[in-house]
Formats: C-alpha cells, sequence, structure tokens
C-alpha cells in the first residue's frame, strides 16, 4: 500500500440539481486514511456551485458548529496558557 | 472447502476476503452523495440537508495450528488448530446545513448543534474558572 493511497484527500462535485433554471452542484471534501484491515474516513460538506443561465457563484457550507466549539476550546485554552505564563512572572 | 471454482478455500480466507469487502465498503462515504441528502420537493422549493460524517473500523484476525509430537511408545501425537477474530468500529453523523432552492434563489442555512455548543462553551467556562482561581491564589500567596 503505497503512501497516497493510505491518506488522501479530495475534493469531490456530487450531482447536478435542477430547478427553475437554476443549477446547482454541491461540492464535499474527505479524507480517508487506510491501514491494513481498516481505515477512516471524514466527509463534509464544502459548498455549493449555483450556475444560473451562465453566472457561476460559490457559496460555501459554513459548520457554524465546528467553529464555535473549536473556538471556545481555543480560548479556554489561551486563558490556561497566558494564566499559567503571568502566574509564573508574579 | 470447495468454491464455485473448484479452488478449495479455508474459512480464514472466506473471512479474509469478507472483512476486506466490508472495509471496503468503508470508503463509499467518501462520496458527496453520502454527505448531501436526496432533494426534498415541497410548496415549490428543494430542500437538500448537507451533513458530516466520520467513520473508522478496524478489524483482524488471527490462526494457528500445532501437533504434539509422537510419543516414545510410537503413538502420534494430538493436534489442534484454532482461529479468532475480531474488530470494532464507530461512526458519527451530524447536520451542518440546509440548501434550499426556491423562487428567491439558492439559500444556505447552518444548523446549529445546541447540545455540542452548550457542553463547549460549559466545559471552555470551567477551564477558564479554574485558572482564575488558581491566578487569584498564586497572587494571594505572593503578597503575603
Amino acid at each position: 500500500m503505497q503512501a497516497q493511497d493510505r491518506l488522501h484527500w479530495s475534493t469531490e462535485q456530487g450531482e447536478v440539481i435542477e430547478k427553475d433554471g437554476i443549477r446547482i452542484t454541491p461540492e464535499s471534501r474527505s479524507l480517508t486514511i487506510r491501514w491494513p484491515n481498516g481505515g477512516l474516513v471524514w466527509n463534509r460538506p464544502l459548498a455549493v456551485v449555483v450556475d444560473r443561465g451562465g453566472t457561476t457563484e460559490r457559496i460555501p457550507i459554513v459548520d457554524v458548529t465546528r467553529w464555535i466549539v473549536w473556538g471556545a476550546a481555543g480560548f479556554a485554552a489561551l486563558v490556561f496558557l497566558l494564566g499559567g505564563i503571568l502566574s509564573r512572572r508574579k | 472447502m470447495e468454491s464455485g471454482m473448484g479452488i478449495e478455500q479455508r474459512p480464514l480466507d472466506i473471512v479474509s476476503q469478507r472483512i476486506t469487502d466490508t472495509i471496503g465498503r468503508l470508503f463509499d462515504i467518501a462520496r458527496p452523495g453520502a454527505v448531501f441528502s436526496e432533494p426534498v420537493e415541497a410548496e415549490g422549493y428543494i430542500a437538500i440537508t448537507a451533513k458530516e460524517i466520520v467513520t473508522g473500523m478496524g478489524m483482524g484476525l488471527g490462526a494457528g495450528s500445532g501437533e504434539e509430537p509422537a510419543g516414545e511408545d510410537g503413538k502420534p501425537g494430538s493436534g489442534g488448530e484454532g482461529a479468532g477474530g475480531g474488530g470494532g468500529g464507530y461512526s458519527y453523523g451530524r447536520p451542518v446545513a440546509v440548501i434550499s432552492i426556491g423562487r428567491d434563489g439558492v439559500q444556505v442555512t447552518p444548523v446549529l448543534d445546541a447540545t455540542k455548543i452548550g457542553l463547549a462553551l460549559l466545559t471552555a467556562w470551567g477551564a477558564i474558572a479554574i485558572t482564575t482561581m488558581r491566578m487569584r491564589r498564586f497572587s494571594r500567596r505572593s503578597l503575603g
């Protein structure tokens, strides 16, 4: 098994959906890790590409929950680190 | 064991093949079709849900056999064989957004996971509170 087969990061487009002259193509991004007799897949929506009569617009899909969770974790870690540094200085 | 092709296949080979097939199916969720739902049409709108999926799996199996050497009296020794296997997996999915297509164009509405956000904020608040208490205790000691 080669390294690129073990770890694969790709962006793929799904089936086109059409309504009232609007064509939308969903995009997803996946991370695949393979090992002998096992593996892990993380797949998430990335964006929708909207085509209105030749005008193309890309609307990103933002995972608000993930941003808030990682933001809270980052802020807590920062406070924890700063607290440690300030306590040592005093 | 005889397979359809007339080639002898051991039970372990069959199990091993099934494991490979099962793991192969795991990677099907890397397709966009697994993340976006089938479009649902109602009241002039088309709605598609978009979700995040994480799946992990691991399996293993082993087999062995042995034979006891023949005894001094010339009697053949007994033999035995055994095989075993095990596996585990994890799967997780969470809605991220709803895509709606209608008269007013295309809209992407985020879906908030209140439980996950609540737990994260509570944990962060706890960590900050502990750090603040430690700092206060430390400054009191320094002044004293």
